[in-house]
């Protein structure tokens, strides 16, 4: 249901509800329309809205000069789906984890989440670093983690998605590619001592 | 059609308040013509209001489900 | 100039169904025919004639959206408000009792299971209308007489273990009936005796109780009559005698010989409903409030009164306004509440579990939202036009 404003009856139906899906605007203290970039606990995140398939009836209600139509349209939706391989950017690290961002969320990766080794918090560096391995994590790595708990809520403070590192091939991007050289290596050795 | 006085002046007080919250008028509107009223009542006369109205027919019921 | 010829009846008819017969109801149509054919018209008047029912009937039509019954509950209220404050009564028709007023509408409306004066008005067929001897014999007829109608008065013989029944003799002779008619109708297994002015029974046990029953017995018996008739007048009304009666018994009244079937009346509704189905029961309650008001000297618009009727009657059967009727069976668990005893229907509903979609008028006033109902219940859709539409 797209409310069009009286003002704006002058204008091109069709774009003015693609507006007003868009962008929104303000009536009495509230946003109507505005839905790119808003985040609903079933669809998950509305990155574009990219075609009006079709436009009903505009209905005048009691006490409100606007009209309002009921409209169909295609949008284009980002949602996290449980068990999901993702590839995120760390964004921030604090001493119980690390905040990571893909495309427009955020999510967590706890400590105990992201490698099989001891881990300490460097506060100077702000990078948790793994004891015996000597791998670092810093803001800005880019990171594959698979999402293990997702609980969506329209303020996107609120939401919260947990992840894990601790997979085989899963980790920094750098990571994952020690290991495949460490593997690739291993098989080498193998065949060479398979040969003999 | 003809309209019944209810939806005649649902018409009229509709486009009014349209008017006075902004949307342009479908008549020219002279300098002392500053009422939204005066100006809905003078496009509902020239029958240019862009608004029709829908009549609805009771539902129907079965027997004994009257009332 | 042909337009300034009278018409014929031929070219009237033509006129009349070209430019009106299905516009206006058929009964509507055919008084206009009827009228219009007792006069001499021009065809420009005869034209003006359809015009201006035309725009009559038009102007009478109501208009979706108007609230019909709040409209007819005014119209009926308020001079009823008039009836309650004219104290004297009217001693009703031929010295019979009659309920009238304010109470007999409220009986009316309540769809009362009797009324509290039953009432018939029994026309005659014509041998017998005319002839006052005639109608009489049938009045007689009708009359309801039971021998406790003709006995002064009782006494009981413990002694003997017998009633003694002391007749009215003046009574009797009114009645034309004989000692010998009476006691051929006491059916009791007993010995009787009798004579000129007594008739004793002797009970088969010598018991008070027994006795007492035998003097019931024997004083509600039948000796003529229609039943439930206990009063009968016979009037001359214009050039025809009428009766009528205190007490109402519609199926056996109008299986009387002589007794004209099509105009006889009672105004026990529910009687009516029995004998002659729920159309009867409808128009009976549309003349039995009209009438009454009308007795007062209050004119009410017979629509708003044919509402209440129909209202009463759409289910098939006579119910009351108010809550054991209309009221009580809406559908609306809050329209319900709003009415009458509140607190027990929101109970009752709880319990049941119902559910209140709020389509009703007044489910939408206790909510607070717009109510479907004048200018509430037109829906408006903007033309998608309006888009194109710049200030011109």
């Amino acid at each position: 249901m797209v409310r069009v404003p009286p003002e704006r009856f002058g204008e091109p139906l069709k774009e003015t509800i693609e507006d007003i899906l868009r962008r929104g605007y303000d009536y009495r203290g509230y946003t109507e329309g505005g839905y790119e970039g808003k985040l609903d606990k079933n669809l998950g995140v509305i990155l574009a809205i990219t075609k009006i398939i079709k436009i009903g009836e505009g209905k005048i209600v009691p006490g409100d000069g606007a009209v309002y139509h009921d409209v169909t349209f295609e949008a284009l939706v980002f949602k996290p789906e449980l068990h999901e391989v993702v590839e995120a950017e760390v964004v921030e690290v604090v001493n119980f984890g690390a905040f990571v961002r893909f495309g427009p969320l955020d999510g967590l990766i706890h400590v105990s989440q992201i490698m099989d080794d001891y881990i300490v918090y460097d506060k100077k560096r702000e990078a948790l670093i793994g004891k015996q391995t000597n791998r670092v994590l810093m803001p800005g790595d880019k990171v594959r983690a698979r999402i293990v708990t997702i609980s969506l809520n329209p303020d996107k403070k609120e939401t919260k998605i947990n992840l894990t590192m601790r997979q085989p091939g899963l980790g920094k991007l750098e990571w994952i590619e020690e290991e495949k050289k460490a593997m690739k290596e291993k098989a080498k050795e193998k065949v060479k001592a398979g040969g003999k | 059609m003809k309209l019944t006085r209810f939806e005649k002046a649902r018409i009229i007080g509709a486009r009014t308040l349209q008017l006075a919250m902004g949307a342009p008028p479908l008549i020219k509107v002279s300098k002392d013509m500053k009422d939204p009223m005066q100006i809905a009542l003078k496009e509902f006369e020239l029958g240019v209001i862009p608004i029709t109205v829908r009549r609805r027919l009771p539902p129907k019921k079965e027997v004994g489900e009257l009332l | 100039m042909a337009k300034k010829k009278m018409l014929s009846e031929k070219e009237k008819i033509m006129i009349l169904e070209k430019e009106i017969k299905d516009r206006i109801p058929l009964s509507l149509y055919e008084e206009l025919k009827d009228e219009v054919l007792k006069v001499d018209l021009t065809e420009d008047e005869l034209k003006e004639v359809i015009k201006e029912v035309k725009k009559r009937y038009e102007f009478a039509i109501v208009e979706p959206g108007e609230a019909v019954g709040i409209v007819a509950a005014q119209s009926i209220g308020e001079p009823s408000t008039q009836m309650t404050m004219r104290t004297f009564h009217y001693a009703g028709v031929a010295e019979l009792n009659v309920t009238l007023g304010l109470p007999r509408i409220i009986e009316i409306v309540d769809a009362r299971k009797e009324p509290s004066t039953p009432m018939m008005t029994i026309y005659l067929e014509p041998e017998y209308a005319k002839d006052r001897e005639k109608a009489k014999e049938i009045a007689k007829k009708l009359e309801m007489l039971t021998i406790g109608d003709i006995v002064e008065r009782t006494e009981i013989d413990m002694i003997d273990s017998k009633v003694i029944f002391y007749l009215d003799k003046r009574e009797m002779e009114r009645r034309e009936i004989s000692v010998e008619d009476v006691v051929k109708k006491i059916k009791i297994k007993a010995e009787k005796e009798y004579d000129e002015d007594k008739i004793i029974v002797k009970a088969k046990e010598p018991s008070l109780r027994e006795l007492r029953r035998v003097r019931e017995k024997v004083l509600s018996t039948y000796i003529r009559g229609v039943k439930n008739i206990k009063r009968v007048v016979v009037r001359r009304e214009g050039d025809e005698y009428v009766i009528y009666t205190e007490g109402s018994n519609l199926k056996d009244v109008l299986k009387m010989e002589g007794v004209d079937y099509t105009r006889t009346k009672t105004n026990d509704i529910h009687e009516i409903e029995k004998v002659f189905g729920i159309e009867a029961a409808r128009n009976a309650i549309i003349n039995e409030i009209i009438d009454t008001l009308e007795e007062q000297g209050l004119t009410v618009d017979i629509r708003h009164i044919m509402l209440v009727a129909d209202m009463m009657t759409v289910d098939g059967e006579v119910k009351a306004i108010g809550r054991h009727g209309v009221s009580g069976e809406k559908a609306s668990v809050l329209a319900r509440a709003a009415f009458e005893i509140t607190i027990d229907n929101l109970l009752k509903a709880s319990v049941k579990g119902e559910v209140d979609e709020l389509n009703g008028i007044i489910e939408n006033v206790i909510v607070g939202k717009p109510i479907k109902l004048g200018t509430g219940m037109v829906e408006l859709l903007m033309k998608k036009e309006y888009e194109q539409m710049r200030g011109a």
